[in-house]
């Protein structure tokens, strides 16, 4: 016997959350664009979509954040800080590939130096993940080694039953059961079969990708200048990425007072690693497409013991001359 | 040679509020600059984690941050000396600063020279133009505790003779019997009155050749010198790990998260900014 | 299939008599739907040659990839009409030598596509002057008509409603032939002419910046609008300025390789008192 959470009582399920002080938060369809974003009803949240277009990842990593505020006096600076907003938040209805993305970021935000922008959000957030049954042509996420059903960075995994009429409950975290502890009234018991996940082709074979990029001797392989010739060097593929975590620092204001701001930047950009001298170690589009690909599945999991990619396809789906990941490293298992 | 520290402060993008106690102009468009901390608790931490090699991020609100290495020694914590060439936007708004004005310092920050392991040992500094200040950093921290170090030897080198740095130091080195200074400026760079060698620092540095028997060499320069100069050191028979050198990419967070400085799977603002020459050959050299 | 056939063979001959060192074209994409650029160098790439409808992406950007033209030896691409102007238009701007590229025409109605007629852009100029004073009819986007009924302040929370999307990716930018710009005035800092952060500010700054800059410039190719990934309707934005600069200036841009650029040039007869 599994728990059960049918469709029906999503409402009530709502507004008990929120009663309890929790935002609920949830895959929306915008009118061009679609996203994660705060709903008052079920009505509200759309689980048709595949995932949605824009990443899980903005609503711990926003694409702009303040960080501090400066007002500067005759010899004297004052500096205000900014927090991330307070505020116990559950997500229900991200997709595995986007709650996995930001398990993967954990360990960067974290190491050493913690990042208060990044974990005041992740501690203050309840990840409910909805088991994928339908991919399109860009799901990945089992070439990763991951699954529509993957656990990674979730609290509590859902499975849709028949229907769409509602989810078999999975707890996976203390956060979690607590979460559900609040709206266990609403909750049947059921011994009703989940339909299956859906079934994601594998796109490449992962290690053997992997053991090419580990070969010192292919960094210089012609092979980066030609698969990345028609890449124009925009950031789509990288801020809609659920992993891609870098960032610029910058001030808006005047001598007097202003705000100081973390943004998104990306690696995509010539002047990313552009030395003031003029040097720069990244001059060419296609080191800029290595380094992307080297650091997600090379250099990270290096340092991390993860693949900084979870399969969700984002970057192959819209990127304006559709390149991606997914051909690269396609391209690569037949090296 | 990781070696991080745990930071203290909960917002670890809020730097400390430094006030300019010096400046000196070094030569066109360097400038040196003598910073005091404000709050004491912001020294402490300084005092406590501060070694030579590390680097921070100096700031001026309103522009932003930049990144460049202390050139004051571990044995000197009382302020904090840098030295930048007036480029960008954050130098520049450092450079029209005056003395008595605030500024901001976020670190330090990264790894730092082994200086212990130094010990008992010669030393070789190399060093070329406007790197000069993350090797002075090495060089008083070892001259403060002279006793301890075998022959101490600078070769030095600039495009011109207005483009050294730290003269004032360079005639006190001069002067000491227990350092050996060797100066060069590229040729056609010297003054009427230069005293010293025309070449290029590999050029000189072979011409010296220092015996690499119980030696460390540590050098800063340009990419295009430390390439050469490590060929040189090579063919004199220095060993790749007893070179040390620091790599100065961009970078904005300082702390390993916005992944401006990575070569390869290193991420110098943590596992760097010093490396021995046997780590940084093991790097993509067109990363570099 | 018969214009792509033709046009592979076309190809074929063009690099084996070395009159061009690379044809830049289309071949199939990730799914059915999808076109890629493609830069055919030998004869088994040009197999792999497609030409459909489907191929909507303006190439012409790819000419101004640094170091592909410096060689002086010439380059064939596949350009729609929108893509013949914006070649003209680099030319007029010296980013290009005109007399490099050559020119393999297509165009389509429907699903059907068929060569144009010509290899060098004098020979479309024709063609584009019909452009200019007939345009093609195609019916009124809803979403223009919408927008034009707006008074300002509909218009104005109408677009701070799109912009507040925008994410400072730049693909907009990045996918434009147009901006060619060694650096973007984005990423210029000493001034900051512009916010980076893709706050409502800086993201209007960032979208009205670039809407002047290529007013009289832009050939409504499409590709910042289909390269935009928060769906952003940026076609909106520049077919409005292009309609301004044709009302206001009768200047159709890329008309022909050697026409003035129209917020570029000066005439005495001006009938404005003041240059910004």
């Amino acid at each position: 016997m599994t728990r059960i959470l049918f469709s029906d009582k999503l409402d009530n399920c709502i507004a008990k959350w929120r009663s309890a002080g929790l935002t609920v938060i949830g895959p929306v369809q915008g009118e061009s664009l679609s996203g994660y974003a705060a709903v008052e009803k079920a009505a509200g949240f759309e689980f048709g979509m595949v995932l949605p277009e824009r990443p899980l990842k903005e609503l711990f990593f926003p694409q702009t954040e303040p960080m501090l505020r400066y007002t500067i006096k005759k010899n004297e600076i004052d500096t205000t800080d900014f927090t991330a907003p307070q505020g116990k938040r559950i997500i229900f209805g991200a997709r595995a590939c986007d709650a996995s993305g930001l398990a993967i970021d954990d360990p960067l935000f974290g190491w050493d130096y913690k990042d208060e922008y990044w974990f005041q959000r992740r501690n203050e957030s309840v990840i409910v993940t909805i088991a994928c049954t339908k991919a399109d042509d860009f799901c990945m996420c089992t070439s990763l080694k991951l699954a529509p059903d993957s656990t990674k960075g979730s609290d509590v995994l859902l499975r849709p039953i028949d229907k769409n009429r509602g989810w078999l409950i999975e707890e996976l975290t203390d956060r979690g059961r607590e979460a559900f502890a609040i709206i266990s009234d609403y909750l049947q018991e059921s011994s009703e079969p989940a339909v299956p996940t859906v079934v994601v082709p594998e796109k490449f074979n992962l290690d053997a990708c992997v053991t090419w990029l580990q070969n010192p001797e292919n960094f210089d392989s012609k092979f980066w200048k030609e698969i990345s010739m028609r890449c124009i060097g925009c950031a789509s593929c990288t801020y809609l990425c659920p992993t891609c975590h870098c960032f610029d620092i910058q001030d808006e204001g005047d001598t007097y007072s202003g705000i100081r701001r973390k943004n998104w930047d990306s690696c995509s950009f010539a002047l990313f690693t552009m030395h003031t001298s003029g040097h720069n170690p990244r001059s060419t589009q296609s080191a800029r497409w290595r380094q992307r690909i080297m650091h997600k599945f090379n250099y990270f999991p290096g340092k991390f013991s993860v693949n900084s990619c979870s399969g969700c396809g984002r970057c192959s789906r819209q990127c304006p001359v559709d390149m991606g990941i997914t051909e690269t490293l396609q391209e690569i298992s037949k090296l | 040679m990781t070696e991080n520290i745990q930071s203290t402060q909960q917002n670890i993008y809020k730097p400390a509020i430094m006030k300019i106690v010096g400046r000196h102009d070094e030569a066109p468009g360097v400038r040196t600059m003598r910073l005091e901390f404000q709050d004491p608790a912001d020294h402490e931490q300084f005092k406590k984690t501060f070694r030579t090699g590390m680097f921070g991020l100096y700031g001026v609100y309103g522009e932003g941050e930049s990144t460049f290495c202390v050139a004051s020694p571990e044995t000197r914590k009382e302020y904090i000396e840098c030295t930048f060439r007036q480029s960008g936007r954050v130098t520049s708004a450092l450079a029209n600063a005056d003395i008595g004005d605030l500024v901001t310092f976020r670190g330090p920050y990264g790894n730092r020279f082994p200086i212990e392991e130094f010990h008992g040992k010669n030393l070789l500094f190399i060093s070329g133009g406007i790197a000069l200040p993350p090797t002075r950093s090495v060089i008083w921290s070892c001259l403060d505790q002279r006793e301890k170090f075998g022959k101490v030897t600078i070769v030095y080198g600039a495009r011109t003779v207005a483009d050294l740095v730290y003269k004032h130091e360079l005639d006190e080195w001069q002067e000491r019997a227990d350092v050996e200074l060797v100066l060069t400026v590229d040729p056609g760079g010297e003054s009427p009155d230069w005293k010293h060698r025309v070449g290029f620092v590999p050029t000189v540095l072979e011409e010296a050749a220092p015996s690499p028997d119980n030696c460390i060499a540590v050098i800063c320069g340009p990419p295009i010198m430390i390439k050469f100069t490590l060929i040189s050191l090579k063919k004199l028979g220095f060993d790749e790990k007893n070179v040390y050198t620091t790599l100065e990419n961009r970078m904005k967070c300082g702390v390993g998260k916005c992944g401006r400085c990575n070569v390869g799977s290193v991420y110098v603002c943590k596992e760097g900014p010093v490396f021995t020459a046997a780590e940084v050959s093991r790097m993509p050299a067109a990363d570099l | 299939m018969i214009t792509q056939e033709k046009y592979r063979t076309t190809v074929k001959e063009l690099l084996a008599s070395g009159s061009v060192k690379m044809v830049i074209g289309y071949k199939p994409g990730s799914t059915p739907d999808r076109r890629r650029p493609l830069f055919i160098r030998t004869s088994e790439e040009a197999d792999q040659l497609v030409l459909d409808s489907t191929c909507m992406t303006n190439l012409s950007g790819y000419l101004v990839t640094e170091g592909l033209l410096s060689d002086e030896k010439r380059v064939g691409i596949f350009l729609r009409p929108e893509g013949i102007r914006s070649i003209n238009i680099l030319a007029a701007e010296y980013q290009l030598n005109i007399e490099q590229i050559v020119i393999l025409g297509f165009d389509s109605t429907g699903r059907d596509v068929r060569p144009l007629e010509g290899r060098n852009a004098g020979d479309f100029s024709g063609l584009l002057s019909e452009i200019k004073e007939k345009p093609v009819q195609t019916s009124k986007e809803p979403l223009l008509e919408r927008i034009e009924k707006m008074n300002a302040q509909e218009r104005f929370d109408f677009w701070q409603e799109e912009f507040s999307r925008c994410i400072k990716c730049y693909a907009c930018r990045q996918a434009c032939p147009m901006c060619y710009c060694r650096r973007c005035i984005v990423d210029s800092n000493q001034p900051q002419w512009i916010n980076t952060s893709s706050h409502t500010l800086g993201n209007f700054e960032w979208n009205i910046v670039r809407a002047f800059h290529l007013s009289g410039r832009c050939v409504q190719c499409g590709n910042c609008d289909r390269a935009c990934p928060v769906n952003i309707p940026l076609r909106l934005i520049n077919q409005r300025m292009a309609t301004e600069v044709l009302d206001g200036f009768d200047h159709f841009a890329g008309l022909s390789p050697t026409q003035e650029p129209v917020l570029a040039s000066f005439k005495k007869d001006d009938t404005e008192t003041f240059i910004l």
